[in-house]
């Protein structure tokens, strides 16, 4: 039996560790597998996923001129990059603010690329015709013409398309000082006749990234149409898409936004929120890449000499919680705030989130806000900690009687209880706090747990000496004599890696058990050994944030348990009475 | 404190079987080796995580987590605790000690 229990013990020990590894890989991945290589590279043309309408009648074999490069430079305040003039795509986007990694002079974080680069990923604009039309549309190719020489925060910028036959495209553009961009599609008709056109908007990745995040963050097509979140995985849209649509998922309501997300980073596309729209997802199998975006279910019909027009927004950037929520008022897109994967307990993640960002602009640090919403917390929990304490100290003390009564009256529960209460009522025992309180603070673990993971606020968040990301595992290495040895071991094996402050923890671990009454049960006893070691392994690979966290909530724990010690051994010399009323029995 | 937690009888049906099976792990898991670090918390005796073992050993799954969470609630600062054993098979639900040995006493 005893030995049966280490084994469990251990067993399941050793389940948690590789099951969070496999849960939840670290960013330490190699780069990205390209979606379809060979079919990205060339250019083909443009088959919109759409069902009875007519693709663009105009293809591959164009129109404009040259395929020289033309390009319009973006250069706001946080986004800078160019609009693709063939095409009108944007298509090269960098975030001014954000480094890949803790180097200042790494390269910025780029959110949008070029198709043919080397991890497409672009926004595009189009308009289909209605069945059996055959006016010409820009597509890919087409090389639009600009009404100024760049893009900045200041002014919008006109694009402008002939189709040569009596309609004119307009896209006008406009950025804001952060990651939103305004679109506002538009169509002259001087053709004579009346002309229906469906305008369209839509994300498109040709690469599937390697997820970052494992099971806790959502990485890949996202949306809330109809005030419904649909996140979907890369797979399913690659095995949901088949030919001629490829489209593997729709929904028709009004407004909404959709996009491709990553853990931090966001392109999304977000029609008027007026309009009455058909939300889809798929994998265009030839081109090898997953386009998400949204079609008017109507189409625009544009009288002779008038204008059609639909207007909408771009979002590209980084997802920062406090800007997604004011996008979401101001613009009114519906829960955009959802674009942070704060989870199923998003009730309860989110609130610590904003405790903890109101903490850190107060004390300017995350690392110290995190700090002092422990303390706070702990400060909260010890009134029924010290009760606790008390109520199991005495406890402890009259457990071998209960032990002896339980043995003596094992036939007749109905007297064996009442001696028990009995015994309880002379020995003046009732338990305080109980174990509901703990796992209340269970909850709390898990925000802070999920908050450094999924919010960008953390990323690269630094704390005092070597840690400058409290959402990365520790940088320093116990196996290469924390870098004295210039040798990576995890070329050996990624489970050579135990950075400095996993090992801190796994001392608090142990100073924790050392002030706890020691286990009398042998095989507790032996677990206990095992138990700082297993922690450390498990926390090795953790956010460093959680661990310097639980080391501090460790140590905090074990000053609880001291100063509790000393008041209850100083209150031990009171009478009896005075630690808890006695339990008294009804009938 | 820490002795055994009798664990009698079994859950029918394999797919039962596995998930008590998983449960009482969890539980074995907590009582042994994360519990200790938190301190004793228990108000009552049997305490929360034996008694969890031993009603779904012996009720299975369902009602015996269902036990189990009740026992949780109940195990808060403003109940009495003390002896509270897994009701048997016979009288689960119906007025048992446990429902007695719990609820307001400490008016």
């Amino acid at each position: 039996m005893d030995i049966k229990r280490v084994i469990l013990a251990t067993i399941l020990s050793a389940l948690v560790l590789l099951g969070f590894d496999y849960f939840m890989p670290q960013s330490k991945t190699p780069a990205a597998i390209q979606g379809k290589p060979g079919a990205q590279q060339t250019v083909s043309s443009v088959t919109p996923p759409q069902q009875a309408l007519t693709p663009p009648s105009a293809s591959a074999a164009e129109n404009d001129d040259s395929t020289a490069p033309a390009r319009l430079p973006i250069e706001a305040v946080d986004v800078s990059g160019s609009v693709n003039l063939r095409g009108a795509r944007l298509d090269d986007l960098v975030l001014r603010e954000y480094h890949e990694t803790v180097k200042p002079d790494s390269p910025l974080v780029r959110v949008l690329e070029e198709r043919g680069g080397k991890e497409p990923n672009y926004i595009e604009f189009g308009w289909y015709g209605a069945p059996g039309q055959t006016t010409r549309l820009p597509d890919a190719h087409s090389l639009w013409k600009t009404n100024a020489p760049k893009l900045d925060s200041n002014a919008p910028v006109t694009l402008s398309w002939d189709n040569g036959a009596g309609l004119t495209f307009e896209l006008v553009l406009s950025v804001d000082r952060d990651y939103m961009f305004a679109v506002t599609q538009r169509v002259h008709n001087a053709t004579g006749e009346t002309v229906s056109l469906v305008p369209y908007s839509r994300v498109v990745r040709g690469y599937t990234p390697v997820e970052t995040g494992g099971m806790l963050v959502h990485e890949g097509p996202i949306s809330v149409i109809g005030g419904r979140l649909a996140e979907e995985s890369y797979k399913s849209l690659r095995e949901g898409s088949t030919a001629p649509n490829y489209v593997s998922w729709t929904k028709s309501d009004k407004g909404g936004w959709a996009g491709i997300t990553d853990k931090y980073w966001l392109a999304a596309v977000i029609p008027d929120q007026a309009a009455d729209v058909t939300g889809t997802y798929g994998f265009d199998t030839p081109d090898g890449a997953y386009q998400v975006g949204f079609t008017r279910q109507q189409p625009l019909v544009v009288a002779p000499n008038g204008t059609g027009e639909t207007a909408g927004h771009v979002f590209a950037g980084a997802k920062e919680v406090r800007l997604l929520e004011r996008y979401e008022h101001e613009l009114n897109i519906p829960d955009f705030w959802k674009a942070v994967d704060f989870g199923w307990f998003a009730f309860l993640t989110r609130p610590v989130f904003f405790v903890l960002d109101w903490l850190y602009q107060h004390l300017g640090s995350f690392a110290l806000a995190l700090l002092a919403f422990t303390l706070i917390v702990k400060t909260l929990f010890f009134p029924l900690a010290s009760k606790g304490f008390r109520a199991a100290a005495a406890m402890r003390e009259v457990a071998p009687k209960i032990q002896a009564i339980r043995e003596r009256y094992k036939d007749n529960p109905v007297e064996m209880n009442q001696k028990v209460m009995a015994l309880y009522r002379e020995e003046g025992v009732s338990p305080a706090s109980g174990c509901l309180p703990l796992l209340i603070q269970a909850p709390v673990f898990w925000c802070l747990y999920k908050d450094l993971y999924v919010t960008i606020e953390m990323r690269h968040a630094p704390f005092v000496g070597w840690i400058h990301d409290l959402s990365a595992p520790d940088p320093t290495n116990i196996f290469n004599l924390f870098g004295l040895i210039p040798f990576d071991p995890t070329h050996l094996s990624t489970m050579l890696w135990l950075g400095a402050w996993p090992i801190v923890y796994g001392v608090t671990i142990w100073l924790m058990q050392r002030s706890n009454p020691a286990a009398t049960d042998p095989v507790q006893k032996q677990v206990f050994m095992m138990m700082p070691v297993i922690f450390t392994l498990f926390m090795a690979r953790q956010p460093v944030g959680l661990v310097i966290y639980y080391c501090w909530n460790n140590l905090l724990t074990i000053g609880q348990q001291f100063v509790i010690k000393r008041v209850h051994e100083n209150g031990k010399k009171k009478p009896k009475t005075t630690i808890l009323p006695p339990v008294r029995r009804k009938g | 404190m820490s002795g055994n937690c009798p664990e009698t009888g079994s859950a029918p049906g394999p797919a039962g079987r596995i998930a008590s099976g998983l449960l009482i792990g969890i539980m074995h898991f907590w009582r042994i080796a994360l519990s200790p670090m938190t301190g004793p918390n228990c108000r009552f005796h049997p305490t929360c995580s034996c008694y969890g073992i031993e009603a779904v050993s012996q009720h299975g799954s369902l009602r015996g987590g269902w036990l189990t969470m009740k026992r949780i609630l109940r195990c808060n600062p403003w109940s009495a605790g003390g002896y509270d054993p897994v009701p048997p098979h016979a009288e689960t639900g119906k007025s048992h000690v446990s429902d007695e040995g719990t609820a307001g006493n400490r008016a």
